[in-house]
């Protein structure tokens, strides 16, 4: 039986090209979708991240003679990564780069001498690595 | 000896001329078969490199500052995606604004956008900044 079908089908030439190229085609949609769609899962895993991750700033105080600082707790599921810190008041808005590790669940004093503590009203933020942004303002 | 039997084969291939178009037919398709396939693969792959960047596009605003000092509103901006970035548009309260263009991030880059727009101290605005590949940041703003 099996050797019937064999020897049929290595007599029988016809239709092999359409085959090749519907094979050949095949390979190349399975590559733009597979493609398309692991980047696709990938994008939304970090929105996902991105979506879960909370960090808050519960309070900054004046640190020596001129420096900040500034406890700041990671109240979400992920680990984050701090990396700019801006102060801004009424005449300027200033960006400090930063790189602080919180696990979950941590709290840290975050101590800056290079960062003077502002004199009047000013709203200090935290930017994360996945672009999420905490805020405390101190009239 | 051996040159006598070389020299004899190629005698031989020069002078039998039977089955030379099979030969070339098959040739061409092979020719052409190769390019086509090429030519999908080239395709393929702008194709779905567009698609990743256009998908992996993830700008945000650190800060917006009303600079009353230039009389401008000045735009911090991250790039936190996949994929380069570049500002083609800023709208305030709907209307095209200038700005010190081209703006251009690259991968985890940051910098000012500066907004030349003359605001108003106590009103809101509607700031919606569009990439290059339709990607739109856009959020509420209130002047100082």
């Amino acid at each position: 039986m099996l050797q019937a079908i064999t020897k049929r089908l290595k007599r029988e030439k016809r239709g092999i090209s359409t085959v090749i190229v519907v094979m050949l085609s095949l390979v190349l949609v399975v590559m733009i979708v597979g493609n398309v769609v692991l980047w696709s899962y990938q994008m939304n895993q970090l929105d996902m991240d991105r979506m879960q991750e909370t960090v808050t700033i519960t309070d900054v105080k004046k640190h020596g003679s001129s420096g900040t600082s500034m406890d700041i707790k990671n109240t979400g599921p992920l680990s984050l990564r701090i990396v700019a810190v801006w102060i801004s008041t009424s005449t300027t808005h200033q960006r400090y780069d930063a790189d602080l590790f919180l696990n979950s669940g941590e709290s840290v004093t975050y101590i800056r001498e290079d960062i003077e503590f502002p004199k009047d009203a000013f709203v200090a933020k935290v930017i994360t690595e996945r672009g999420n942004v905490a805020v405390f303002s101190e009239d | 000896m051996r040159r006598k039997k070389v020299k004899k084969l190629v005698k031989r291939f020069l002078r039998d001329k039977r089955a030379i178009t099979p030969v070339l037919s098959h040739l061409l398709l092979t020719v052409v078969a190769v390019a086509i396939m090429s030519l999908a693969t080239s395709a393929t792959f702008m194709i779905t490199t567009n698609l990743r960047e256009t998908m992996g596009e993830r700008v945000i605003v650190e800060d917006v500052w009303f600079n009353s000092a230039t009389g401008t509103v000045d735009v911090y901006m991250r790039n936190v995606g996949k994929a380069d970035s570049q500002v083609s548009g800023v709208y305030v309260n709907h209307v095209d604004e200038s700005f010190n263009g081209p703006f251009r991030l690259e991968v985890n880059k940051h910098g000012w956008l500066r907004i030349a727009y003359s605001w108003d101290s106590g009103e809101s605005y509607y700031i919606d900044i569009v990439t290059t590949r339709g990607t739109h940041v856009a959020s509420y703003y209130k002047a100082p």
